[in-house]
């Protein structure tokens, strides 16, 4: 198959052999491609390539010389007009020039030199002359005169390779054009009809070039909010930073507890009070529960709730500082939550702990549900992340009561643990005036992306690496 | 949450059941099995369960569990004349103490040893780090009873255990390794709590140190303990020792306390009573069990049980810290159970789902910046001054009213929580610079300006060619696909090149800015190439209400 370069070239030259400027120009392509096109009609039998060398001839100086002034044996026939005497030529001459012409005065058999003096014997003829003329106007000259010509130094060459086509045979079979780019012409003109495509070799690897997209983390939240907001949940969020009230003490996280620690939280230093509606409605009632339980059926943790501890910003270590909170001012049944955002832990960073990262929250508030609620919301759930097979065990959360750890099933992992969850405690939900049970539950997203992304190092979520970003498919089985 | 280390054979022996069947049910008691192996399993118990740090705590629940001995097991407590003296002055200092001997022990290696770590264990729960609750063990030869609980200043001296010098309580808190490690729990104070027998000879310095004199050997056979500090945790702790050594056999011996107002005699082993209401068993779990099937399910979570009109009378053991409120009792039920037979039922709760206008904005824009060629990144929202402001040549404005700052940061790259997400793009650019360009990124997500979030939307391009019209052509498609009508105006702001950069201003407020950035801020992060970026305040948009 011939490509459309290919048979331009054969159709427009013919049989016959061109030199390649000649082939180009007559075909009306470049110089380069009318080489490589030759060498494939040459592979396929069409064309020859040879390659001939010629020679550019030019006058040496001598020659240059000579041609301006005379050759010398022509100067010494004209001085020969005055005297033949040997010496007396030498000197007119110089020695060089008069031996020069001498010699070729004697081979030309026009002299003879008798007792010193030359004696001419017949009329020479200067044809060089001629010859270097010819040569200084790019004329040709015969092989012999152009050897004498070298042989007496007066003219040299410098050789040109030139590479020829040699088109032996024009194809029997029709000579279709085939087309290489499409450009807006030949859709224009309706050119391209009748004519074919010239295929590609579609094996080779061409340019990578990268989509850009959504972080393939925000992918999994985007799926977790799709899937809380086609169960009926109303997505809700907060700011960072919260009073330790409502990121511990509205969940009943006693002052003393060792996740409040210095250690384990980031405080700041700096303290606030709630708003005046809040403080009237719920810090009494939540200090009560906190030290001797209120009206809850709670024995309480005992001992002095300080209000001063719950005024301290934190930065908050779970969503659910925001989803209690919401709860509060929506106490009314039936609501059902959602918060996917960052929380803080004061944690060394290494491949699995970070100081921050994301968690998913979900509750329901209801009358009339129960723990076996949960366990078919978390069932639910998680069948729709495509965890098929959903277990439980028994769990402990400081606020929730009862308590489970939800297992998946994860081929070639076995069982894992995702998140926990709960029924929010009596001396949470009933100081805060939450009418109803509170099914909750929550997970770190980094889990999901471990599973989902096979990620062994979450640092890799927020100090982002661009090649792993743009490797990173959008598509997951 | 501490994590037990169980002998097998002790836990088979003490159970009486195989190895498979102790690890099919462990979990569903509660608890997650961290490791295991020919020898041992390691069992990572909840905080709530303080009476699972022994292999003896762990045998009786499982006996119940697995039906080998279910219900209320009760313990003998022998009325004897053991006293402690308590003086008004440790009222102010560590006001509780309890105790308790236990006779006809055999103290081996083995029992010492996990006599050690429980302790450890329950001084980091229920003790709080020895704050709340501290336990002292000790051989009851030496001491000459009635024991007296008093205080004393800090020059007063005893061998304290693990060394053979007289040292003075001072000492103590400075130079022993326990003294310097709690000593923080007596800070302040001027006297000191201290238990000394009839002999005047130390027993204790709690929460600190025994004295060394005390200590247990291979020879001691009965032994005395204390447990000082301030609530019903005291209680629970002895509680705890006391139910442990007698499943290993000992005999429980009361003590009496002598308060100056009032004795109480101690360890109190008799159940506490909490009624359970039928109907909030099935309210709380969503389904009906029946009478036998509720009394069953405790029995094997080994409460008593007694059956009253339309509730349940149900005796808790003394050993038991959890047990608050009658939901926790509920729970239990649901694991006596089992919550593998629960089935689960998905609730009827009819609500329409709503998303947050905040998450609605950053989608939105995530598409235009994504069609714009701009490949998404999410950063830390924790960061520097360093980062924030100066490498970015900007001027650091005031704490609070601008930045926050957190208290105790892990290490300087974790000092403030962001206020701009530029400079963060810039730090990824950075880390990319091996990659090939052009590199075009963006984040929209949370910065923190006077303690509350915003929403701020930053992109950045970086190639030889990068230049000021490319993002003014960036800033001009976003403004357009966010219908906002906007004009710049000149900027002084050093992350950018002066006379290459503008503010981004809407109904006259100033909203962002964009530029290229400035070859010194280049320097600073280590970028090699032209940069251009910009960072929009979304604010004038509806983010929505937040929490």
């Amino acid at each position: 198959m011939l490509s459309p370069i290919e048979v331009t070239l054969i159709k427009e030259l013919g049989k016959g052999k061109y030199s390649v400027d000649e082939a180009a120009k007559k075909a009306g392509i470049k110089r380069d491609t009318v080489l490589k096109a030759s060498y494939l009609l040459q592979e396929k039998g069409y064309a020859e390539v040879i390659t001939e060398v010629t020679r550019r001839y030019f006058l040496t100086d001598e020659g240059k010389m000579y041609l301006d002034r005379g050759l010398p044996e022509e100067k010494l026939v004209k001085l020969l007009e005055d005297t033949n005497d040997i010496k007396e030529l030498q000197q007119k001459m110089g020695k060089v020039e008069f031996g020069i012409a001498l010699g070729w005065l004697r081979k030309k058999g026009a002299v003879e030199i008798r007792d010193g003096k030359i004696k001419l014997v017949k009329k020479p003829e200067f044809k060089e002359k001629e010859w270097l003329r010819a040569i200084a106007e790019g004329k040709k000259i015969g092989e012999n005169e152009l050897k004498t010509l070298l042989k007496r130094k007066l003219i040299d060459f410098d050789e040109d390779k030139e590479i020829y086509v040699l088109i032996k045979d024009v194809p029997e079979v029709e000579i279709c054009e085939y087309i290489s780019d499409l450009t807006p012409e030949l859709i224009k003109s309706g050119k391209w009809k009748n004519k074919k495509f010239l295929k590609y070799d579609i094996g080779v690897p061409a340019k990578d070039i990268f989509a850009s997209k959504l972080h393939p983390y925000e992918r999994i939240i985007r799926e977790c909010r799709r899937i809380f907001l086609e169960m009926g949940f109303t997505e809700i969020k907060g700011n960072y930073i919260q009073p330790a009230f409502w990121n511990f003490d509205a969940l009943f996280q006693p002052q003393d507890h060792p996740a409040r620690d210095m250690q384990d939280t980031f405080y700041l230093e700096k303290y606030v009070g709630l708003n005046k509606e809040l403080e009237d409605s719920y810090v009494e009632r939540v200090r009560e529960t906190h030290e001797n339980g209120w009206i809850t059926g709670s024995t309480g943790w005992g001992g002095k709730w300080d209000f001063n501890k719950a005024r301290q910003l934190v930065l908050r270590t779970h969503t659910t500082a925001i989803t209690i909170h919401y709860l509060a001012l929506n106490p009314e049944p039936p609501v059902k939550a959602f918060c996917i955002d960052r929380v803080y832990r004061r944690e060394t960073i290494d491949s699995t702990h970070l100081p921050e990262f994301d968690q998913l929250e979900g509750v329901v508030l209801d009358r009339g549900v129960g723990f076996k609620h949960l366990l078919g919301m978390l069932r639910e759930f998680f069948i729709k992340m495509g965890f098929e097979d959903v277990r439980f065990r028994p769990g402990y959360f400081p606020y929730t009561e009862p308590s489970v750890e939800p297992e998946v099933y994860v081929e070639e992992l076995g069982w894992i643990e995702l998140g926990g969850a709960g029924i929010f405690r009596k001396e949470v939900t009933e100081p805060l005036g939450i009418k109803g049970k509170v099914l909750a539950w929550g997970l770190g997203i980094g889990r999901l992306a471990m599973l989902r992304l096979g990620m062994k190092d979450l640092r890799k979520l927020y100090q982002p690496d661009l090649g792993w970003l743009r490797d990173c498919p959008v598509v997951r089985r | 949450m501490p994590v037990v280390t169980l002998h097998w054979e002790e836990l088979e022996r003490l159970v009486g059941a195989d190895r498979e069947t102790i690890l099919a049910k462990l979990p569903m008691i509660g608890c997650d099995i961290e490791r295991v192996d020919e020898e041992h399993i390691d069992v990572e118990f909840f905080p709530n369960r303080p009476d699972l740090y022994s292999v003896e705590g762990v045998a009786r629940a499982l006996r119940g569990f697995l039906g080998i001995e279910t219900g209320y097991k009760h313990y003998e407590v022998k009325q004897s004349n053991w006293k402690i003296l308590v003086d008004e002055c440790v009222k102010s200092v560590r006001p509780r103490i309890c105790g308790c001997v236990v006779r006809r022990l055999e103290i081996t290696d083995e029992v010492i040893r996990s006599l050690m770590e429980v302790q450890e264990d329950l001084h980091w729960t229920i003790g709080r780090n020895r704050r709340k609750m501290a336990i002292g063990v000790h051989d009851l030869r030496v001491l000459e009873f009635p024991l007296r609980y008093t205080t004393v200043d800090e020059s007063f001296s005893f061998i304290p255990l693990d060394f053979e010098e007289e040292m003075s309580v001072k000492e103590i808190l400075e130079k022993h390794p326990k003294g310097k490690a709690y000593s923080f729990i007596l800070e302040g104070y001027s006297r000191y709590p201290i238990i000394l027998d009839s002999n005047g000879e130390v027993v204790s310095l709690p929460p600190i140190i025994n004295a060394n004199r005390t200590r247990l050997t291979e020879k001691t056979t009965d032994i005395f303990i204390d447990v000082t500090g301030f609530d019903k945790n005291v209680d629970r702790a002895i509680n705890i020792l006391a139910t442990m050594l007698a499943d290993r056999g000992g005999l429980v011996e009361s003590v009496e306390v002598i308060y100056p107002d009032s004795p109480e005699i101690t360890p109190d082993l008799s159940p506490s009573k909490t009624n359970v209401d039928i109907e909030e068993v099935e309210s709380l779990l969503g389904f009906k069990l029946s009478e036998g099937e509720i009394i069953s399910a405790l029995e094997k979570m080994r409460y008593g049980v007694n059956v009253k009109d339309g509730y349940f009378e149900v005796l808790v053991p003394p050993y038991r810290a959890d047990i608050m409120h009658s939901w926790d009792v509920i729970e239990d039920i649901a694991i006596g159970y089992g919550y593998d037979r629960i089935v689960p039922d998905y609730p009827r709760t009819a609500t329409v789902g709503k998303t947050h206008n905040w998450n609605e904005l950053r989608d939105i824009v995530r598409e235009v910046m994504i069609g714009l060629g701009y490949m998404e990144v999410i950063t830390f929202t924790l960061t520097s001054e360093k980062v924030q402001y100066s490498y970015m040549r900007r001027k650091k404005p005031e704490a609070w009213k601008f930045y926050t700052p957190v208290m105790h940061p892990l290490n300087e790259e974790h000092r403030i929580l962001r206020t701009n997400i530029l400079p963060k793009l810039l730090e990824v650019l950075s880390a990319n610079v091996h990659y090939p360009l052009p590199q075009r990124i963006f984040e929209v997500g949370d910065v923190v300006i006077n303690m509350e979030n915003k929403l701020n939307l930053s992109a950045c391009s970086t190639h030889a060619r990068a230049n000021f019209s490319e993002v003014r052509s960036l800033v001009q498609a976003v403004m357009r696909e966010l219908d906002l009508s906007w004009s710049v105006k000149e900027c002084d702001d050093g992350a950018f090149i002066e006379g290459r950069c503008a503010e981004i201003v809407v109904d006259g407020l100033k909203v962002g800015v964009f530029g290229e950035i400035h070859p010194e801020v280049l320097e600073n992060f280590g970028i090699p190439n032209p940069t251009v970026g910009f960072e929009l305040d979304l604010s004038m948009l509806n983010t929505g209400e937040l929490i």
